[in-house]
């Protein structure tokens, strides 16, 4: 059974008196430690893809299945205690809450868990130090640059150990060379972690560094492909 | 990092904003307990005074005096019990201060009739025993730094003397009110023969009498007035409470005044806070849709708005409430005596409800915001 499963999932919204297609029937499956780009021009739905797999908004047909568990039906009380549990998400611009610091951006999620303040404090430091930023743990994000942001971002996404993790566009704002540092802790995270990433990108080099990609236009799968293994994947 | 910890980091993202905005809302809070203070003082909401004890006076100013021969005919009414008369002095005990309550009475009856003021026998004999002697409340002897057994030198621009010389009079005792909210308004009292005597004045102010059924009050009331109605000195008779509302109303309908400049500064600050309150939440919709997106429920994030609401509100009266108290406390010695302007019971729950209410009110509509706040649509709002 795939770890995420949609299967012939539509969305669709109104755009004033415009009804728009986002996608259309579309079927897709990740396997466990998979890490999958969607790739595709502006508007070919991949992010509102992501945002399903996430449990951030509901198909207008079809249904979402993330772990055996249909998302479709959840309340969304339950939606949002799944995506605690569940889910990491990483962002384009980061989205770290400007006044807390590093670690506290990332002990944001275990605040909704039954664990203590010494153990959120030990697992966000953990997290951090999976990043490579334990150093940078009471700097708040102004004083961090975009790729330390982004680590931040990833640890906070993967503080609560989630499954999976949906990233959009999580190099979109960021230089090569830092790109491509957050792709490689990405595949660390694949391969050494277990996790399996969702990546919407834009980048066909990024794409690389999953191990399949997917390609989406006007809301349908047009193909999937086999990547070659690059970055950390290929040094090993 | 604690939830409440979080809660509060979160409250003051805008530091400047939200702390000028808790100065604002602390200031009203702070207006609202002296202001409603003095509303209670001249509202004449005084609960020692008594509804067996009943006053009549001059019907149309309590300044204007009374026959004395009054006296014999509401004793004779029935339903009437003990009675007693006094005389406003309206006595200066140091220059340039304003007059205390200084009354001149019959000290025979007036305890009496006063139930529940407290004298020693040993005081009340002195009193009686001596034409000049007077007796003094704790208020009084603190506030004059008095004691007994000296002299007391008083003026008064109602009865000055021949000579222009204050009266003088003996300090023999003292006496207290069983009701402690009482003993703040208490008169220094003298003998009203002694009063006679020197200006040869035999009228008096009101008389004050206790009766058998207060469910009577107002039958005996319309008894004694009507007796008076057609004379040159019209009376006008009321239970002890109505009296002291009736003449806190003779100075003015200040608690009205009070109230309405009350609901006016809470009007104001309603409207200021709750401004805050709109563009803090306005500003902090991309955090709060990743605070949903990281697994916060929508009434999670509803209740993150309705607490900040409710913390910046009740901490802002809180601390009102808590600079107003010291300020009445402060210039508490610098009133006359009798004006005790105090942070009550039913104005301290009128502050928490207050500040419940607004936080509630200026809450409600960021939290209902919140709650239905689309992640999707959310997230990429700057």
């Amino acid at each position: 059974m795939a770890l995420v499963n949609l299967e012939r999932v539509w969305k669709s919204y109104k755009k004033g008196r415009d009804h728009v297609e986002v996608l259309n029937d579309i079927s897709f499956r990740a396997n466990s430690r998979d890490f999958v780009a969607l790739m595709g021009p502006s508007g070919s739905g991949k992010t509102t893809m992501l945002n399903l797999i996430g449990g951030l908004d509901r198909p207008t047909s079809g249904v979402v299945t993330v772990n055996d568990l249909v998302l479709n039906n959840l309340s969304s009380g339950k939606l949002a205690r799944w995506r605690s549990e569940s889910i990491g998400f990483v962002f384009q611009f980061y989205n770290l809450l400007p006044v807390f610091s590093a670690r506290q951006n990332v002990e944001l999620p275990l605040l909704l868990t039954k664990l203590g303040r010494k153990q959120r404090k030990k697992n966000a430091a953990l997290a951090l130090d999976i990043v490579g930023l334990s150093d940078r743990a009471r700097h708040t994000p102004a004083r961090l640059s975009g790729g330390q942001q982004q680590r931040v971002a990833i640890a906070r996404a993967i503080v609560a150990d989630p499954k999976i993790l949906v990233c959009d566009e999580p190099t979109g704002d960021l230089d090569r060379s830092t790109a491509i540092e957050i792709l490689r802790l990405l595949q660390v995270l694949n391969q050494e972690h277990d996790k399996t990433i969702i990546m919407v990108t834009h980048d066909p080099k990024a794409a690389e560094y999953a191990k399949r990609t997917m390609l989406l236009d006007k809301g349908k799968l047009v193909s999937s492909l086999l990547q070659p293994k690059v970055g950390a994947e290929a040094e090993a | 990092m604690t939830t409440f910890g979080f809660l509060i980091k979160s409250m003051f993202r805008r530091k400047l904003l939200v702390s000028l905005s808790m100065l604002s809302l602390t200031t009203a809070f702070l207006l609202f307990i002296l202001l409603r203070s003095v509303a209670v003082l001249f509202s004449g909401d005084f609960a020692s005074v008594s509804d067996v004890r009943m006053q009549t006076a001059s019907k149309y100013a309590i300044i204007l005096l009374l026959p004395h021969s009054y006296g014999e005919e509401i004793a004779a009414v029935e339903g009437v019990r003990d009675i007693t008369f006094a005389s406003w002095f309206g006595g200066v005990f140091k220059e340039g201060d304003d007059s205390a309550m200084t009354f001149a009475v019959d000290p025979s009856t007036y305890f009496e009739v006063h139930e529940n003021y407290q004298i020693s026998s040993e005081h009340l004999d002195a009193f009686l025993e001596l034409r000049t002697a007077a007796v003094a409340p704790e208020a009084i002897m603190d506030r004059y730094d008095l004691e007994v057994g000296q002299k007391v030198p008083v003026t008064s621009s109602i009865f000055p003397t021949a000579n222009g010389e204050p009266w003088t009079f003996d300090l023999v005792g003292t006496y207290s009110s069983k009701n402690e909210v009482e003993a703040d308004y208490l008169p220094f009292l003298f003998h009203y023969e002694y009063l006679k005597e020197a200006t040869g004045v035999s009228d008096v102010g009101w008389y004050t009498f206790t009766i058998e059924d207060p469910e009577k009050a107002s039958e005996i009331a319309q008894i004694i007035d009507s007796k008076f109605e057609n004379t040159a000195d019209a009376t006008k008779t009321m239970t002890e409470s109505e009296a002291m509302k009736n003449w806190m109303s003779q100075i003015g309908d200040i608690g009205l005044m009070m109230n309405g400049i009350i609901g006016a500064v809470f009007f104001t600050m309603l409207l200021l806070t709750a401004n805050t309150m709109i563009h803090s939440y306005r500003q902090r919709i991309p955090d709060l849709a990743v605070l949903k997106t990281l697994g916060f429920s929508n009434n999670k994030v509803a209740g993150i708005m309705l607490f900040e609401s409710l913390l910046f509100c009740t901490t802002s009266a809180a601390v009102g409430i808590g600079v107003a108290t010291l300020a009445l406390n402060g210039i508490g010695p610098f009133l006359p005596v009798g004006f005790v302007l105090a942070v009550t019971g039913p104005t301290l729950i009128w502050g928490a409800s207050i500040a419940l209410g607004l936080g509630l009110v200026i809450g409600l509509v960021p939290a209902i915001s919140a709650n239905r706040l689309v992640i999707v649509n959310a997230l990429h709002t700057k």
